[in-house]
């Protein structure tokens, strides 16, 4: 708690104690402390507040905010007051309200700058852009500086930005915030940077380029200055717009020449080049060629202009900058593309690649920049010799490995190997060329680490990335071949190369994807944890463990990961608001519609829509026993299931897919079209699981009033049945289920480094999909069962009975499909059956759905065999219910399901635990003990399924 | 050394958190709660620099900020956080961006700059050094324990800018400080 007000107030010492309790999280004591000083001062507002502040931390929250009402009322004035009730509106998300308590106060004291700025920054975190405007306006009338007045200019075009209407914007609010800005200009009154730099955002907002221009270039311009090139960066930026080639042409000409290595004025100048070429522009007969001077404008003079900044990094004492270099690569690439012959005369790519390795083949960088060209090459066998006759090495040793002397030939060497998978040359190969090439990098790899002797743990070695390229190849093979050896080999290898750089994230994400692969959850989250990926990571990288922690059966790290998220996730919302006000406080206009587009990418982020759904079915699934009834569940975890509010059709993929690095040929790396299928995927799978939790939930709607159950009472009553909710959202599943079968009739393959495929496939494989669905329908037959009067309902009970036979036949054909050996050791060979586990954990899944659809039945059943009993006391026709027995013998069979089902699990421990792995007899040792432990303890089932929920 | 960056230097901007996790995922880069990046953004957009690869791979970015008092001549530039992706490394990349944070105090008015530095990371202290800057206390249990190491301690490194025409902002401190001494 920050700010106190004045320390010579006597209310300040009286309040000091509770405020330090507050501070230090002694909540309890701050509460009691309030109390005592409320008994002696009644009136003294504040205290409530910080009692009620003490209240919302220990969970009373509506206490607390009963608490707070009672100050509010009484619309105080007092800073302590005020402020403590603005932590608590902020603490528990009510930023609403803090407006209203300086809307009052500032009516009760008009003049206070203090208040009105309050107010001000109050409508800021609700977004509120017109009241904004206006509060801005009256500060500024009250004391008439600079900042306030922009304030409420930037309000007009935050109106404009989030404005439906976009014509409202562009004719409206935009052309008022002009004139406010003009108005200042006139009188002269401009002071500051962030007051230009708005002019300017107004400016281009409205495409008045040229306008914007004149600002930019004009005496208002020289105030641009804290951003480095600030003025010629937007220069450039507007002569883009306006299409001014010549003028973005000499001035990327200008900004090379002071600086050639800055990629982006290559680019802008070659694109000007281009278009003046295309233009057939002629330079004026005489005087400047344009405002920003010389104008570059025909291939020739591109070609010299390219040549001289060569030639001056060829002069150089000093190692010569790479920017020039590559320019000419990428100007060849640009001529070639548009057939200029002109081409050639910048040389052959093939050479002039060949020189770039010369200089620069000793940093690690080499490979990223000449990854971008190697398209240009025509001979790519020829182009890998060469350069590998220029790398100095030993003569070969005894196993036909030739090694380098020192890193820097190391590293040459490293990146021929990495030029020739990025060529596709290890891809070529056969399988004993493959292992053959396996073997050789091996050996740089273990060479290598000598050169490493001496680096710190937080160091990589200089020879990790060939124990990274070898992994690549062992996994070539295995998707080549299908033999499992190689991935334990390439565990194997990526565990050594662990032990020996153990801060290398690459080898942990490898690691991390290779034993979800297998079926091994277990060492993942200690791999997953000492990458210490916090905060955004969980949104970028967060899927690596959420994808597989569930579907392998670790339903408790499942929930813990998904918390992770959820936490950041939630955190945003108040974060940001915080920061769009500081943007305010310092003038940082421009980051304000930053700010709020990122807050809006993260709420619309695919992994946050992803983990709340799947956090809600873990609870679900995980409560799933007799002793907590599923409305308190539903109640608790605040699901609506009437509503969908998952933003489907603006949905942000923010998962880093390349966050493993890859040296694959451009034609295997992840395309736009595979990122855009694995979003397709993730979302089908997504609505599925939604639709899931929304049909659950509904069950607990259904059941929840305990109404009298029979129909004739009801209607007498005049108790209108409730909507059908759950046949609409049956409906959807499976609409869902047939595009997803749809999606995967395409046969969508991603690459292995790339993105994972979704659950779907193994679970419309498994059956659990179509057997949910039986158990949602055997639901809705049920509900019609309960609607109807009892004479008529032989039908829906010749549904309900049949119902209940397939769900077990069902649920019995997919405990088939979970039968076999999760880890096979024959002659020697592992062989992992990841299948069987996710298959056994589709199962526990749909058991859980079958267990809460059985509550609801029972629930329905109940009073109504209760009801059908009394008729028989009183002699009336005896009605035959099938249903009754039918769901005896359901139970029954669910019961011996799941004795088969345990004992099929402890089968799984007793036979993964009797493996003898030391009978394992791979190619060579595994190193560092492969963590073969995780197939272990795959620890499912803690499900305490009591299926007599009849009797 | 300094020379081959062949870079496009930016503004950092919200979107690039998306994208740095080859810079982040370092032991010795921490990665902040969005508070403090927002912070950042907001308070001082020009000193959060960003460095993009022509393939458009992040290759690392600076964070700092300007505080202190003008009066007391304690006005300064001051390096929050500084990282270059591992495959971007030993080109000066790190050497660029700091000239960058220099220049942006000089126009400040800075006096120095300076930065801290966990006293174990002997390969950044000496890059420092290359780069001019001098240790001008040390700040004991500055980095708190995490991952079971222990808690270290700080460099304070500085470098003077040309308004501190008699470098009296690095004369060495002659005994170390604790964190909440510093300001």
């Amino acid at each position: 708690m920050a700010a106190r007000g004045h320390v010579q107030d006597p209310n300040d010492r009286r309040l000091r104690p509770i405020y330090d309790y507050l501070d230090n999280g002694n909540n309890k004591m701050a509460i009691q402390q309030a109390d005592k000083l409320l008994k002696k001062h009644k009136d003294l507002h504040c205290a409530k507040v910080l009692k009620a502040i003490g209240l919302q931390r220990t969970g009373k929250q509506d206490e607390a905010f009963a608490l707070a009402q009672e100050v509010a009322t009484l619309e105080p004035t007092d800073d302590n007051s005020l402020q403590a009730l603005t932590i608590l509106y902020r603490e528990m998300h009510r930023p609403e309200l803090v407006t209203k308590l300086y809307e009052a106060a500032v009516r009760k004291v008009p003049s206070s700058e203090e208040y009105h700025s309050h107010l001000f920054m109050a409508y800021a975190r609700v977004g509120e852009y017109k009241k904004m405007q206006q509060a801005g306006m009256t500060l500024y009338k009250i004391v008439p500086k600079n900042p306030y007045y922009f304030w409420s200019v930037m309000s007009l075009v935050m109106q404009a930005i989030s404005a439906q209407d976009k014509k409202l914007s562009q004719t409206m609010f935009l052309p008022l915030a002009e004139r406010m800005v003009e108005k200042m200009v006139k009188e002269e009154k401009i002071e500051a940077e962030a007051e230009v730099q708005l002019y300017y955002m107004i400016l281009e907002r409205l495409g008045k380029y040229v306008e914007a221009l004149e600002v930019v270039r004009g005496q208002l311009g020289e105030k641009l200055t804290s951003e480095l090139q600030s003025r010629e960066n937007k220069c450039m930026s507007l002569y883009k717009q306006l299409e001014r080639w010549p003028e973005c042409n000499a001035l990327s000409c200008k900004l090379l020449l002071k600086n050639p290595d800055d990629w982006q004025f290559y680019m802008s100048y070659f694109d000007s080049l281009f278009h003046l070429i295309d233009q057939g522009w002629e330079p004026p007969s005489e005087g400047e060629h344009c405002s920003e001077g010389e104008v570059r404008s025909s291939v020739a003079q591109a070609i010299a202009f390219v040549e001289e900044r060569l030639a001056v990094e060829e002069a150089k004492e000093t190692r010569p900058l790479r920017g020039p270099f590559l320019a000419r690569l990428e100007l060849i690439r640009r001529l070639r593309a548009r057939g200029c012959p002109e081409e050639q005369e910048l040389g052959e790519p093939l050479e002039l690649m060949f020189q770039y390795f010369i200089k620069f083949g000793d940093k690690p960088c080499c490979i990223s920049d000449l990854k971008i060209y190697l398209d240009l090459l025509t001979t790519d066998h020829h182009f890998i010799n060469r350069l590998m006759e220029t790398v100095p090495l030993s003569e070969p040793q005894d196993d036909g490995v030739a090694l380098p002397g020192d890193t820097r030939a190391l590293q040459r060497h490293l990146c021929v190997a990495q030029l020739s998978r990025a060529l596709g040359l290890h891809h070529a190969l056969d399988t004993t060329g493959k292992l053959d090439l396996i073997r050789q990098l091996k050996s740089h790899y273990r060479h290598g680490l000598q050169f490493g002797k001496s680096c710190l743990k937080t160091e990589l070695q200089f020879s990790d990335m060939y124990c990274l390229l070898a992994s690549h190849v062992y996994i070539d093979l295995w998707a080549e071949t299908g033999d499992e050896t190689m991935l334990w080999q390439c565990l194997g290898l990526l565990e050594e190369g662990l032990s020996h750089s153990s801060s290398n994230a690459q080898f942990k994400l490898l690691l991390i994807l290779l034993f979800c692969r297998m079926g091994a959850f277990e060492p993942v989250v200690d791999l997953y944890s000492s990458l210490d990926a916090k905060h955004v990571q969980h949104d970028t990288i967060g899927f690596l463990l959420t994808r597989y922690a569930e579907s392998l059966g670790q339903f408790a790290a499942a929930s813990q990961s998904c918390n992770f998220s959820l936490r950041f996730f939630h955190s945003n919302q108040k974060d940001t608001s915080e920061y769009i006000i500081q943007a305010y406080k310092y003038g940082a206009f421009e980051k304000i519609p930053e700010f709020i587009a990122f807050r809006s990418r993260l709420n619309r982020s695919l992994h946050f829509a992803q983990v709340r759904t799947e956090r809600m079915l873990l609870d679900l699934f995980l409560e799933a026993d007799l002793s907590s009834s599923l409305e308190d569940n539903v109640k608790s975890m605040g699901l609506c299931p009437e509503e969908d509010d998952i933003p489907w059709t603006d949905m942000r993929d923010n998962r880093d897919l390349t966050v493993l690095t890859s040296w694959d040929p451009a034609d295997r790396q992840l395309s736009e079209e595979q990122r855009s299928f694995s979003l397709q995927e993730e979302l089908l799978w997504l609505k599925v699981r939604f639709l899931t939790l929304r049909l659950v939930g509904t069950l607990a709607v259904l059941s929840h009033p305990p109404t009298p159950r029979n129909a004739e009472k009801a209607a007498e009553n005049g108790v209108v049945a409730k909507p059908d909710i759950l046949r609409p959202l049956l409906d959807q599943l499976n609409t869902t289920l047939q595009n997803g079968a749809q999606f995967l009739e395409r046969g969508v393959q991603y690459p292995f480094l790339g993105p994972s495929p979704t659950r779907l496939a193994h679970a419309l494989a498994s059956g659990s999909c179509h057997c949910q669905v039986l158990a949602f329908q055997l639901a809705a037959y049920v509900q019609e069962l309960d609607a109807a009067a009892l004479e008529e309902t032989t039908e829906v009970q010749t549904q309900i009975s049949n119902s209940f036979k397939s769900l077990l036949i069902q649920l019995k054909e997919i405990l088939n499909k979970c039968k076999g050996d999760l880890l096979e050791v024959k002659e020697g060979q592992c062989k992992t059956q990841p299948t069987l586990l996710e298959n056994l954990v589709f199962f526990v899944e749909t058991v859980c759905v079958v267990h809460w659809v059985s509550c609801f039945c029972a629930g329905v059943l109940r009073p109504l065999k209760a009801s059908l009993q009394k008729r028989k006391k009183k002699k009336k026709e005896p009605i035959s219910m099938v249903v009754f027995s039918g769901f005896q013998e359901f139970t029954a069979g669910l019961q011996s399901l799941f004795s088969e089902v345990l004992d099929h699990i402890k089968g799984q421990e007793t036979s993964l635990t009797a493996l003898k792995l030391g009978e394992l007899t791979l190619e060579e040792v595994m190193p560092a003990g492969v963590r073969i432990v995780g197939f272990k303890k795959t620890q499912l089932l803690r499900i305490s399924l009591e299926s007599d929920v009849l009797t | 050394m300094l020379g081959s960056k062949m870079t496009t230097l930016r503004a950092f901007t919200c979107d690039d958190l998306f994208k740095f996790n080859n810079i982040n995922l370092d032991p010795l880069t921490e990665t902040y709660g969005i508070p403090f990046y927002l912070q950042y953004l907001a308070h001082w957009p020009e000193y959060f620099i960003v460095a993009e690869a022509p393939g458009g791979e992040l290759m690392g970015y600076i964070m700092g900020k300007a505080e202190g008092s003008v009066a007391r001549e304690e006005w300064h530039g001051h390096v929050t956080a500084l990282s270059v992706a591992p495959e971007f490394r030993r080109l000066g990349l790190a050497a660029k961006l700091m000239e960058l944070l220099e220049e942006i105090s000089e126009r400040k008015g800075g006096f120095f700059v300076d930065l801290f530095v966990r006293v174990s990371n002997q390969v950044a202290v000496n890059m420092y050094k290359q780069l001019g800057y001098s240790v001008y206390r040390t700040v004991i249990e500055y980095y708190s324990a995490s991952n079971g190491e222990p808690d270290e301690d700080a460099y304070d490194m500085r470098k003077a800018l040309s308004r501190d025409t008699e470098k009296k902002s690095i004369i060495p401190l002659p005994h170390p400080v604790r964190p909440e001494d510093i300001e």
